[in-house]
């Protein structure tokens, strides 16, 4: 594998001017969505089949540090062991090269099977197109050597882009700077969860002030479903159905000529 | 060579089923075949040629719908105007005892054509109080785990999730159950003139007499008739 590529999101520069959001939605030809007010300062309540990314204002009292409002840009985090990819009966989830895990609309049925396997409930159906839609990692740009919308625009310098493991360094540099600096929970998010996440998060703040899942795991469900139902358990009919054909030709060559055959008493 | 058993009009027949249970039976059949070959696209995978049959993944995923709901009105139906039919059946499933245990162990023998002596049996034998059993828990499965995957929003989202493989899982057992019941009703030699008693609602006493010796006794016996 080549060396992975990916972005680096430092919760403790971003000032939550929502650039990210704007230039995911210009790059990628969203339309705006309006949604009512609802008491949060968020544009949007989670992803949506026309936004890729947004970003969320969480709020929570502390006794020690009184009120604290937190900013997250939240969007697909690129699993490395990706939930969607194992669920899709159409396999229409790819994994580049370099680490991002990218939809093919085309095969989409838009089943949504991946929507609720998905540990943070990314991916979301988009009515007009019939399809699921989720962050592309913008993999159009990068392969052609630029950075990500969101990245290339942030202007606080919270977004970089680069090889996950420098920006892995990075990362733990500043958890270290943080934690010297006020922050004595900051903490880095997508190194270890789910087996390391093509996203990396550096948090002022435990993960659940952020409303992440602490430890995220793959749902007992999923794999029961997709590494034992779907590969085995289905043989049981095309056995049922094989075993009626032995059984209509054995019955009627055993009881060939047979008041038997005029229907069922020996 | 002979497919199904002839129907005999002429001789002595007994009623096996009503016409109540007969339209439930054949609802039920209609609506899960659509829906099995409708669900199967997206449980195999690969086969874009039957989603074609329907008009393509979303034709597909209507019929689906279409269907599950016409199979719910059955259930309903089915309690609705069958409702002594139904507990009838469920009493006749608890009365399995050691003639059925002995039925399922010489069955498979049976199944293939061999000879076997069978112990008497109630209304329904070892292996359809099987199926019976089987079939009531997985259909009520799959419409409960469907209806939780079609309005995701109002369940918590632990439910949906174990919905999936719920919904697959009974699907693979009822379909299992399913094709044997549809072999062995109308296919097999010993037992396919029970298909007319799901078809035309009798049997021939002979064969009721000779498959069900307690029931025919108990509804069509000299007893029976005396009362």
């Amino acid at each position: 594998m080549a060396r992975l590529k990916t972005n680096l999101y430092d919760v403790s520069k971003c000032t939550a001017c929502r650039g990210c959001l704007v230039a995911c939605k210009d790059s990628n030809q969203l339309p705006a969505v309006m949604e009512p007010f609802k008491g949060n300062y968020a544009t949007h309540e989670d992803t949506n089949g026309n936004t890729y990314t947004l970003i969320r204002f969480i709020e929570h009292e502390d006794p020690v540090d009184g009120v604290r409002w937190n900013f997250l840009k939240y969007q697909c985090m690129h699993c490395l062991d990706a939930e969607c990819m194992k669920v899709c009966p159409k396999k229409a989830y790819t994994k580049t090269e370099w680490g991002a895990t990218i939809h093919d609309e085309a095969k989409c049925i838009g089943c949504q099977y991946c929507t609720y396997a998905c540990p943070f409930g990314i991916p979301k159906y988009r009515k007009h197109t019939d399809t699921v839609t989720k962050c592309t990692l913008c993999v159009e740009r990068v392969e052609e050597g630029l950075k990500p919308a969101c990245a290339r625009t942030c202007p606080s310098g919270a977004l970089s882009f680069g090889f996950r493991d420098e920006l892995m360094q990075q990362a733990e540099e500043r958890v270290k700077f943080l934690r010297a600096n006020g922050f004595p929970r900051a903490t880095i998010y997508g190194k270890v969860e789910l087996g390391g996440t093509n996203k990396i998060y550096v948090l002022t703040d435990t993960p659940d002030k952020f409303d992440l899942p602490v430890d995220p795991k793959v749902s007992a469900n999923t794999w029961v479903w997709q590494d034992w139902i779907r590969p085995y358990a289905g043989w049981l009919i095309p056995v049922a159905l094989g075993a009626s054909a032995v059984s209509f030709v054995t019955n009627r060559l055993i009881n060939k000529g047979d008041d038997h055959a005029k229907g069922g008493h020996e | 060579m002979r497919w199904i058993p002839e129907y005999q009009p002429d001789v002595e027949r007994v009623e096996r089923f009503n016409a109540v249970a007969r339209i439930t039976h054949w609802g039920h059949t209609v609506t899960f075949l659509l829906c099995l070959f409708t669900g199967l696209i997206l449980f195999l995978g690969g086969v874009d040629w039957l989603a074609a049959i329907f008009g393509g993944h979303r034709g597909a995923g209507l019929v689906h719908r279409i269907a599950a709901v016409g199979m719910t009105l059955m259930l309903v139906f089915g309690l609705l105007f069958g409702f002594k039919g139904y507990i009838a059946w469920i009493k006749d499933i608890f009365r399995f005892g050691m003639n059925d245990i002995k039925f399922l162990s010489i069955f498979p023998l049976d199944f293939f054509g061999v000879k076997m002596k069978i112990a008497p049996q109630t209304r329904f034998n070892g292996g359809e109080k099987m199926n019976s059993v089987v079939l009531m828990t997985m259909v009520s499965l799959l419409v409960l785990s469907g209806y939780i995957m079609w309005f995701p929003s109002i369940f918590p989202a632990g439910l949906v999730r174990f919905s999936y493989p719920t919904h697959d899982l009974a699907m693979i057992f009822s379909t299992l159950m399913v094709c044997m019941h549809g072999f062995l009703g109308s296919l097999h030699l010993g037992s396919g003139e029970s298909f007319w008693g799901m078809w035309k609602g009798t049997v021939r006493a002979d064969w009721a007499k000779h498959h069900h010796a307690i029931w025919y006794e108990e509804t069509y016996g000299d007893k029976a008739k005396a009362e």
